[in-house]
């Protein structure tokens, strides 16, 4: 398998959580909140592993949350692994991940609610066995958590068809006879969305959606050290795969690593506000121009990344779909770089000519 | 009889609630604590029976250096109810740290700051363990929401762990000693009250953080480093001669409380941790729910019974998660939080970190952090002796024989009325009532050289004099901090800021602290009205050139505020994009004041000359409006060091703005900044006058409007050289100052040739004139 779900991948940690776990459970959990959270936010006592790098508090409302009767969104820039906190939170509360809708300008009711098996539909009439549940009819008539993501790019009238599920937790399949035409939510059911700040849809949710979410903000990782050890890890990893045999330096990753955070918050470490990028300024982001500059280094010149590939680098993810952030950029380097200490700055700010136009 | 150590944590009341038991306990003889020993002759005065929060307010200065610092008090503050219940008791109750004014208290602007917070390897580890987010949560959840019966042993385990991890590599070097040589001189009141006691008990309130120095002081044996004095107690150090300055009590408020940010804060939002004090956690909760709605809904925002439901049901299962008997601070707030913000937020909350409110908080935090924080003010009791400032203002009013009500005048270019000046704008920016000028300089106004002031003596005076106590022992000081608390509040408003600085050079700007300066510089940095922040940088700059009268000429606060607002200006300048606009004349001001900076402040500015000239000859690419590719042109040509230029680059760019729409604002940027130069070369004038006059009749008519503003940046007797050039140029005898006069209104002369244009148009479309007008023949 390319890549496990959550629940098959720490199998084993969720495991020893459970036999171990004596907290009362909400009903319809596989977990008690407080393993649940262990197998987040990681419990080095009982082997469980650190997956998520935040707030703790928002793992606590996160899953109190889900405890309730509102659903959870969960919202933020691009790349800030709010769908791997949504797989993970669905692994802890129903020991299952896959009931995932993944939302877009073409998802439609069915792949919601239901559909039908026309086959069987034509030869037998409506019945149980010719309709095909969708994610939420699935997660409603089992009690497990059900993931929609970036529910803010469907269209606004398959949105509120969520309406219902949240308020009446039933759902009403007319096309049915008798008591099957009516699917009652089992305890443990309900929806975490994920959406992202990015995408201009997050406006159009109704207010009438809007009231049955309870709002999490997930933040780009907080502090520099932190964000600097992620960053040299994976991009190591990638170069290493890459073919490339030095490892990046840390001090040229810690200039692109603080360029990132400046260019994402819009505040120097000086605290002198400047221009936000409207390019997606991630973590991820960060790790994929870590790589290109050690590639050009390597491959170029035989040695590790400099500034000046930042520089190089940084122009083709700046302007990849806005004109006006290479102009911030370059306002960046322009007139920032050269008030920062430190040779690896200076040699960044010489480089700036490699910017395009 | 061996003394009993508390350990508690600053403004805590849980850590209020053990001293209470204790001492209630033990009925002690004597009951120590931190705080400053200069003040125990004055117990009395601190116990009179005040309003809460109050303060001791301490200040020095001496050739080397100058200090404020507060050691503030509220009800649920541990030392205050050991003050208290101690006196209650029958116990002698004295304050056993060193004076604020001590060295050791150099960078501590207040006593009870979290001392742990500076050894924070180990909090950051325990905050992983519990997993909360800081400091203040992981104290919340271990005593504040359920104490419990074995509270004193939780707090010792909590203090030694996290002193015992605070190994010297960690804090500064300097701290540390500073933190040894405290300890030692409370170990030795100690030492000094078990002696007296004998079989009594001694009651020990200090920060846990030093609890364990002072029982491995006592316990390790032996006598003090210094030889006992004749009364068996410590000496308390002496105030140095030849240095000004004192402690005294001053009214306090929990808006200031809770404003300590970084190494300096201690416990936050003190209005919550009163109503914990008074009624427990429950209440305390139910207390912030209410005064959060309650201000939610005073600024019409909508708050449903389904919100609060949903927010109180959030709140009961986050502390069941927490593992809380009853909702804390953090949980009441997280549940308020999912159930009324219904979007994604800009800032992360506030109680997940630490520091001040960051800019672009959601208002709805934002208002729940203020109902946390209270707007208490406290009142000291009337028998209460005044703070030296009372005393200073008389010597100080009397000293320039300003009289208490009347009128006032005063010589600015004399040596004592400008001290009068001073006096006066100090009162004034403390807000004492009673206090006006009618007439006097003013922000960017006209030199003025004298001033006059109305005077009214009111029985307001004195309170507010008293209350003002706490911002210095001087008036200078005072009017400084004062000042300087201003700066806070003018963020990104750049009026604002050049009102505060024009203040400030009234007041007589050396006492301006560096901190403001510091601070200025970066609120300078978030002013986003380039129009705003030209006006500041040019009455900066002016100050700072040639302000003899008030004494602000080569002030360094004036040089930094001048290299803050040329970087941000540069910064701003940068940013600008867009077509064929309007002139924009503040902009254009705002280019100019940065031309001025870099011709003559050269020196204080951080950007070289090169930098900023690479701003402009970016800012003159076509995607620019008209007014700032002229401005930036002109400014290049202005501080181009071999003054003659590149002449014909300039010519090139103005022909290629010759077109109607656009040429008369890029001339007025062009003008504005390099006046001079357009005069001396005499090339462009000729260059504009075979461009204008090639333009259709129509054309002419559309950028007459906007040529007219371009040359208006030249004065009267400039304008005159340019219409007699024209003269010259045309072969054409006549006087230049005639031309300029006009018969009739402008618009009148324009709106004729229009109509005239018009008529002709239509003439030649009729066939009435064969082949249009000026073609007959």
């Amino acid at each position: 398998m390319q890549r496990p779900p959550a629940e098959v991948r720490w199998a084993d940690e969720l495991a020893r959580l459970r036999s171990s776990d004596r907290a009362p459970r909400p009903p319809g959990w596989a977990l008690s909140l407080d393993a649940a959270r262990r197998f987040v936010v990681g419990d080095p006592k009982a082997k469980v592993e650190r997956k998520f790098v935040g707030d703790t508090s928002l793992i606590d409302r996160a899953l109190v949350t889900l405890a309730t009767n509102r659903g959870l969104l969960l919202i933020g820039e691009p790349g800030t692994a709010k769908s791997l906190l949504s797989e993970l939170l669905a692994a802890a509360v129903s020991g299952d991940s896959t009931l995932t809708i993944q939302g877009g300008a073409a998802t439609t009711e069915d792949q919601i609610r239901y559909g039908w098996n026309y086959a069987l539909l034509i030869a037998d009439g409506p019945s149980e066995r010719s309709i095909v549940p969708a994610p939420v009819l699935r997660g409603m008539a089992e009690g497990k958590v059900v993931r929609f993501e970036e529910i803010t790019r469907c269209p606004l009238e398959v949105q509120d068809s969520l309406l219902s599920l949240l308020s009446d937790r039933v759902m009403a399949i007319p096309e049915l006879p008798g008591a099957g035409g009516m699917v009652f939510a089992v305890e443990g059911f309900n929806i975490i969305a994920t959406a992202n700040t990015r995408d201009r849809g997050i406006n159009e949710m109704s207010a009438a959606l809007k009231r049955r979410f309870n709002f999490e903000t997930v933040f780009p990782i907080p502090d520099l050290e932190t964000e600097l050890a992620l960053v040299e890890s994976e991009a190591t990893q990638l170069l290493q795969r890459s073919g490339v045999q030095v490892a990046p330096r840390r001090d040229v990753l810690e200039v692109l690593v603080t360029t990132f955070r400046e260019l994402r918050t819009g505040v120097t470490d000086t605290g002198d506000p400047i221009d936000q990028m409207s390019s997606v300024m991630s973590t991820a982001e960060a790790v994929s121009v870590a790589h290109a500059v050690g590639l050009r280094g390597w491959f170029l010149r035989g040695e590790a990344g400099s500034p000046g590939d930042i520089v190089e680098c940084l122009a083709g993810t700046a302007a990849k779909d806005d004109a006006d952030d290479l102009a911030r950029l370059r306002r960046y380097i322009e007139q920032q770089v050269p008030r920062k200490k430190g040779r690896h700055w200076k040699a960044m700010h010489d480089a700036r000519h490699a910017l395009p136009g | 009889m061996p003394a009993s150590f508390v350990g508690v944590r600053h403004h805590s009341p849980a850590c209020a609630r053990l001293v209470r038991r204790v001492i209630a306990e033990l009925q002690p003889a004597h009951v120590l604590v931190e705080g400053p020993a200069d003040m125990n002759e004055r117990m009395d005065e601190v116990l009179l029976g005040h309003e809460l929060p109050v303060a001791v307010f301490t200040s020095y200065r001496d050739q080397f250096r100058s200090h404020a610092s507060w050691t503030p008090l509220c009800e649920h503050s541990p030392e205050w109810v050991a003050l208290l219940d101690g006196r209650r008791a029958g116990a002698a109750v004295r304050f056993i740290d060193l004076p604020a004014w001590h060295p050791a208290f150099e960078d501590r602007a207040n006593r009870y700051a979290d001392t742990e917070r500076r050894y924070s390897r180990a909090v950051d580890r325990l905050c992983r363990a519990f997993a909360v987010d800081n400091v203040d949560t992981l104290w919340d959840h271990l005593f504040e929401i359920d104490p419990g019966d074995e509270l004193a042993e939780r707090l010792a385990t909590y203090f030694d762990l996290v002193r015992g991890e605070a190994g010297s590599e960690e804090a500064e070097e300097g701290e540390a000693n500073a933190d040894a040589e405290r300890e030692a001189y409370m170990a030795e009141w100690v030492r000094a009250a078990v002696a007296d006691a004998g079989h009594g008990h001694v009651v020990v309130v200090t920060g846990g953080f030093h609890r364990p120095a002072l029982v491995a002081a006592l316990t390790g044996g032996g006598g003090g480093q210094h030889p006992p004095t004749p009364s068996g107690w410590p000496d308390v150090p002496v105030f140095p001669a030849g240095a000004v300055g004192g402690s005294y009590l001053v009214p306090f408020s929990f808006r200031r409380l809770d404003a300590f940010v970084g190494y300096q804060s201690g416990m936050p939002s003190p209005h919550y941790y009163q109503r914990l004090w008074e009624n427990g956690t429950d209440e305390a909760g139910a207390a912030i729910v209410e005064s959060v709605v309650e201000r939610l809904r005073r600024r019409r925002q909508q708050v449903s019974t389904a919100d609060l439901v949903a927010a109180r049901t959030m709140a009961l299962g986050l502390a069941r998660l927490r593992g809380h008997a009853a909702p804390g601070r953090v949980d009441v707030l997280d549940g308020l939080v999912s159930a009324l913000v219904t979007d994604s937020l800009d800032r992360p909350l506030p109680w997940t970190g630490r520091g001040r409110l960051a800019p672009g908080t959601e208002p709805v935090v934002v208002e729940m952090v203020a109902a946390l924080s209270g707007d208490v003010v406290g009142r000291l009791h009337p028998d209460t002796p005044h703070p030296p400032l009372v005393d200073d203002i008389e010597v100080e009013l009397e000293r320039y024989r300003i009289p208490v009500s009347g009128r006032f005048e005063a010589d600015l270019t004399e040596l004592t009325g400008l001290g009068a000046s001073r006096v006066l704008h100090r009162l004034r920016v403390l807000a004492i009532p009673g206090v006006l000028r009618t007439s006097g300089p003013d922000v960017g106004g006209d030199p003025v050289l004298s001033e006059a002031w109305e005077l009214e003596d009111s029985e307001l005076r004195l309170p507010s004099v008293i209350e003002a106590g706490s911002y210095g022992a001087t008036l200078a000081e005072a009017a400084a901090a004062a000042l300087g608390d201003r700066f806070a509040h003018v963020a990104g408003d750049a009026g604002g800021l050049a009102a505060l600085l024009f203040d400030a050079a009234l007041c007589g700007l050396d006492e301006l602290s560096d901190q403001a300066v510091t601070e200025i510089a970066l609120l300078v940095g978030s002013i986003s009205d380039l129009g705003g922040l030209g006006a500041l940088l040019s009455t900066a700059l002016g100050l700072w050139r040639h302000d003899r009268l008030l004494g602000a000429a080569g002030s360094s606060a004036m040089a930094g505020v001048i290299d803050a607002a040329t970087i941000r200006a540069l910064w701003l300048i940068e940013a600008i994009r867009g077509g064929p606009a309007p002139a924009d004349g503040p902009r254009l001001q705002a280019i100019v004041a940065v031309r001025d900076a870099v011709i003559h402040a050269d020196s204080v500015l951080s950007v070289d000359r090169s930098s900023v000239l690479g701003v402009f000859v970016r800012s003159a690419a076509v995607d620019r409006p008209p007014d700032l590719r002229g401005a930036a042109i002109g400014l290049v040509w202005a501080l181009d060091e071999d003054s003659a230029g590149d002449v014909a680059a300039i010519e090139r760019s103005v022909r290629s703005a010759a077109r109607p729409a656009v040429l008369g604002d890029f001339l007025a940027g062009l003008f504005a900044l390099a006046r001079e130069q357009v005069l001396s070369t005499g090339g462009i004038i000729g260059l504009l006058d075979d461009v204008i006059a090639n333009f259709a009749e129509n054309d002419f008519l559309i950028a007459l409007p906007a040529l007219r503003l371009a040359f208006s940046w030249f004065p009267p007797r400039e304008r005159e050289v340019i219409a007699n050039t024209l003269l010259e140029r045309r072969g054409l005898v006549g006087s230049g100052r005639s031309l300029l006069r006009l018969t009739a209104d402008p618009e009148l002369l324009a709106r004729a040739r229009a109509v005239e244009a018009r008529v002709g148009d239509l003439l030649s479309l009729e066939a009435l004139v064969v082949g249009g007008l000026g073609e007959e023949d």
